[in-house]
């Protein structure tokens, strides 16, 4: 597939979990896409946000954010997601780390929800109204259930992919797995695409079945400017620049212009190109 | 605290953090100081850890500081690769320990990682509760460290519980599962052994008085009537931790501003050498 035919097929208003997690192997050239695209009231379902949540909030395109953390981790907070909680100008639900695991969890495993004990004795339970408690049916003991949470999409990055929407994961697994099997369409970009044979020496390290997978993309570089362990780190010098254009609504136009709306390739030559991307980035 | 020539605040504090581990359990490495502490502990107090590399990533990887590098060591040294699933199974079987370092803790040991000011109106609007709801409901020991320990950070209640503390809430529902053992400041060590499971002071810093640390938190913590002092670290502590940290990674969480963005900027340049000259890649691109 195309990046444009992946965005073609995520209507307005669909409800969209993203794999990764804060600086760690983001889709990120798909969320670039769907960003300069016109679809708008995406429901976003995040384990751990970061960039992705933060620039699609920056171009106006989410109405909801299901989230457990969105930050820049050693940069600091989210600028985007922080002036839009401030500003109450979207709708936030606050879930937990286990919790939205456990909400796409009971969607793989076609129940309602799932029981945990996390978020009892926290302010989590008063603000989500999402969680209901309940009594263990068994002993009495009071627990939360977490209710599924059904993306409509699911969007991942992944270090090698087959044709056929096999994928392979090098570093941290994250919650991609997870986001794969619980959407209803996944689509997988990947650094390269490779035969199935030489993707079947992997062994474990391929976690996404193509069952699970609508289509894949090859992006190369394509969680710029978060990183893809092993090929390469996140560009902190890139994610520094783009809290420096968060403050004020020129710069931020100014980013826009240079980095969201352009194309795959053309992004990577503003960054000065694969040789300079190696660089600084390559471990 | 004065300062003693031959540590500094960040290796007291971290060698203070190290000496709380005890047993056969996976510990997270999410900041410097906790990874350094994981090591330290593994080192010298506490051999039986399973010492990870970054939040997630492998096990029985030993620590090195990096903004940027974690999986990347974990795949240099062949660190056991682990899953959300296997992070979140460690703990809900309470085999797992972490250093939390919340921008607010309370009287009873309540956290907030999520907001300033009321959830629905935030003055701030941090990060979200993340694991943290998690850790406090299931691990059987939670420590918490606080570099800067003011009225601002030991507050008489948090504004938004992301972790659960001490009270009925937690006794209705947990009961001791999760609650708050230990709080690490610049101060000294506390828990929460005061009337009610409040906090408590268990040791002061060498130097720190009771009225200083009265006057720089938001409540009146309570105090046995003789308090010891937190023993400092060895020379051995001191240069396991220098030699751990090459990057000196751990003196950014002390600083801020202009200084620390340019320590940042100088660390990130430097990380990549760093990490092959200590573990000569033989990961899965090697």
């Amino acid at each position: 597939m195309t990046v444009d035919q992946v965005v073609a097929d995520i209507p307005s208003g669909s409800t969209v979990a993203i794999g990764g997690s804060s600086l760690s192997r983001k889709p990120m050239a798909l969320i670039r896409a769907l960003a300069r695209s016109s679809v708008k009231d995406l429901r976003l379902i995040v384990d751990v946000g970061g960039p992705d949540v933060d620039l699609l909030i920056g171009t106006g395109s989410v109405s909801e954010v299901i989230y457990a953390f969105v930050g820049f981790e050693v940069l600091g907070l989210a600028p985007h997601f922080r002036r839009a909680r401030q500003q109450q100008a979207l709708r936030f639900e606050e879930w937990t780390e286990y919790t939205v695991m456990a909400g796409l969890d009971a969607t793989i495993k076609r129940v309602p929800f799932l029981p945990t004990h996390a978020g009892l004795a926290t302010d989590v339970l008063s603000v989500n109204t999402s969680f209901r408690r309940f009594q263990d049916p068994f002993h009495g003991e009071e627990l939360v259930a977490v209710p599924a949470l059904k993306p409509d999409v699911a969007l991942i990055h992944v270090n090698y992919a087959d044709a056929k929407g096999n994928g392979v994961i090098l570093g941290d697994g994250h919650v991609d797995v997870l986001c794969a099997k619980a959407a209803r369409r996944t689509y997988m970009s990947c650094e390269r695409i490779i035969s199935s044979d030489e993707l079947q020496r992997y062994g474990r390290d391929v976690q996404i079945l193509r069952v699970h997978t609508t289509g894949v993309v090859e992006l190369p570089w394509g969680a710029h400017p978060t990183g893809c362990a092993p090929d390469y780190r996140a560009d902190l010098r890139h994610l520094q620049d783009y809290l420096k254009h968060s403050a004020n609504e020129d710069a931020w136009r100014e980013y826009a212009d240079q980095y969201i709306y352009t194309d795959p390739s053309r992004y990577l030559e503003r960054q000065g190109g694969v040789e300079a991307l190696l660089a600084r980035l390559k471990v | 605290m004065p300062l003693d020539e031959r540590y500094a605040l960040d290796e007291f504090l971290i060698t203070t953090m190290a000496r709380q581990f005890s047993g056969e359990v996976m510990v997270s490495s999410v900041t410097a100081f906790g990874a350094l502490a994981a090591l330290l502990a593994k080192a010298r107090y506490a051999p039986d850890l399973a010492v990870l590399a970054t939040p997630e990533s492998g096990m029985e990887v030993t620590p090195m500081p990096t903004l940027s590098l974690g999986q990347f060591l974990t795949d240099a040294q062949r660190g056991i690769p682990l899953t959300m699933e296997e992070i979140f199974d460690a703990i809900f079987t309470d085999h797992f320990r972490i250093w939390i370092n919340p921008a607010q803790i309370d009287r009873h040991g309540n956290t907030n990682i999520s907001v300033i000011g009321d959830w629905h109106q935030p003055k701030v609007a941090m990060v979200g509760s993340r694991g943290i709801p998690e850790d406090t409901s299931h691990l059987s020991q939670i420590f918490y460290y606080v570099l800067t320990h003011s009225r601002r950070t030991v507050v008489e209640q948090v504004d938004f519980r992301s972790g659960a503390g001490t009270g009925p809430d937690r006794d209705a529902t947990l009961g001791a599962h999760g609650a708050p053992s230990v709080l690490v400041t610049d101060l000294g060590v506390f828990d929460f052994t005061g009337p009610g499971g409040t906090m408590a002071v268990r040791s002061l810093h060498p130097g720190v008085t009771l009225e200083e640390v009265q006057e720089k938190s938001g409540f009146e913590i309570h105090a046995p009537g003789s308090i010891p002092v937190t023993d400092p670290p060895t020379e051995e502590d001191v240069q396991i931790i220098r030699d751990a940290d090459p990057l000196e990674v751990r003196k950014l969480e002390l600083l801020s501003g202009p200084e620390a963005a340019e320590r940042f900027v100088s660390i990130y340049e430097r990380e990549r050498q760093a990490l092959h000259a200590a573990w000569p890649r033989l990961g899965k691109l090697g």
